[in-house]
């Protein structure tokens, strides 16, 4: 391409040309950030699964604080060798989305330190809405799938007995997080 | 009577670099590269007579070691592509 002037025509088609371009629902890297929680959440599941079981102690639950701790680190790192870069107006909403959700995901685990709620169905349906919403913009079923089913299985914690909820809490952010992070993952690499 | 189109963005890869920060909001210099299809210092120096008549803000930062450009459409960038667009259209209208 080069500085060349275009008559009226070929001004028309270029523009229609490169907002075709520009226009991709799923752009490389959309599935990072599910991918990068999801594990994280799981991970750290295991290990207060681990010290709740070896310690009996309800001081374990502080290791949830984690999850924002070490997800933002991946996150950051894995931006920076990111090569070539565009927001859309979708990532605008769909970054709106986790950060207004990723809050109220934030008060209500200090919430629960001082008072007793349910937090895991809380947190699962809180995350459910978010993947939810997220499908909904990008328009990708699969993930509106994953999201739906996050909100509906946000009681599914409280059908385990103790310590066992936590395994039940990690199963539902494979399901809602890690899976329809590997498809967004996979689709947008094609 | 025909409308006059604005000269600033009527050449190819001027008028590329609008159409792509009209659909995207913002986009680094490797992104418009990409899309255009242009050599570094072409799209440089258009980016720069964008910059300079206030249709395009630059902001230039780093991502760890490497410099980042990000451009994006100002107001005045947007209002004048959509008038170059109308403009565009009562040209191909009437012939």
């Amino acid at each position: 391409m080069e500085d060349k002037i275009l008559n009226e025509k070929e001004s028309l088609e270029l523009i229609s040309q490169m907002i075709r371009n520009t226009q991709q629902r799923l752009k490389e890297g959309n599935g990072k950030p599910f991918l990068i929680f999801g594990y994280t959440t799981i991970a750290i599941s295991m290990i207060v699964y681990s010290l709740l079981t070896l310690t009996q102690s309800n001081l374990s639950h502080l290791a949830w604080f984690g999850i924002p701790v070490i997800g933002f680190v991946i996150m950051y790192l894995s931006k920076k060798n990111e090569v070539k870069y565009s927001k859309t107006y979708i990532d605008r909403i769909v970054i709106n989305i986790w950060t207004v959700i990723g809050a109220s995901v934030m008060f209500v685990s200090i919430a629960a330190i001082f008072v007793r709620i349910p937090v895991m169905p809380l947190l699962i349906l809180l995350l459910g809405i978010a993947t939810t919403l997220t499908g909904l913009t990008i328009r990708f079923k699969p993930v509106i799938f994953c999201g739906v089913f996050g909100m509906a299985s946000c009681v599914l914690p409280y059908a385990m007995n103790g310590y066992n909820q936590v395994l039940m809490y990690a199963i539902c952010i494979f399901v809602m997080m890690v899976i329809p992070g590997h498809i967004l993952h996979l689709k947008s690499r094609k | 009577m025909f409308k006059e189109l604005n000269p600033l963005l009527h050449s190819e890869l001027r008028l590329a670099i609008m159409s792509i920060l009209i659909s995207v909001e913002e986009a680094d210099f490797l992104y418009i590269k990409e899309k255009t299809g242009a050599s570094a210092g072409n799209i440089s120096v258009q980016i720069e007579k964008l910059s300079e008549a206030g249709y395009i803000r630059v902001d230039k930062g780093f991502v760890g070691k490497r410099t980042r450009t990000v451009c994006s459409l100002t107001e005045s960038g947007a209002k004048a592509f959509a008038e170059y667009v109308e403009a565009i259209k009562s040209y191909l209208e009437v012939k």
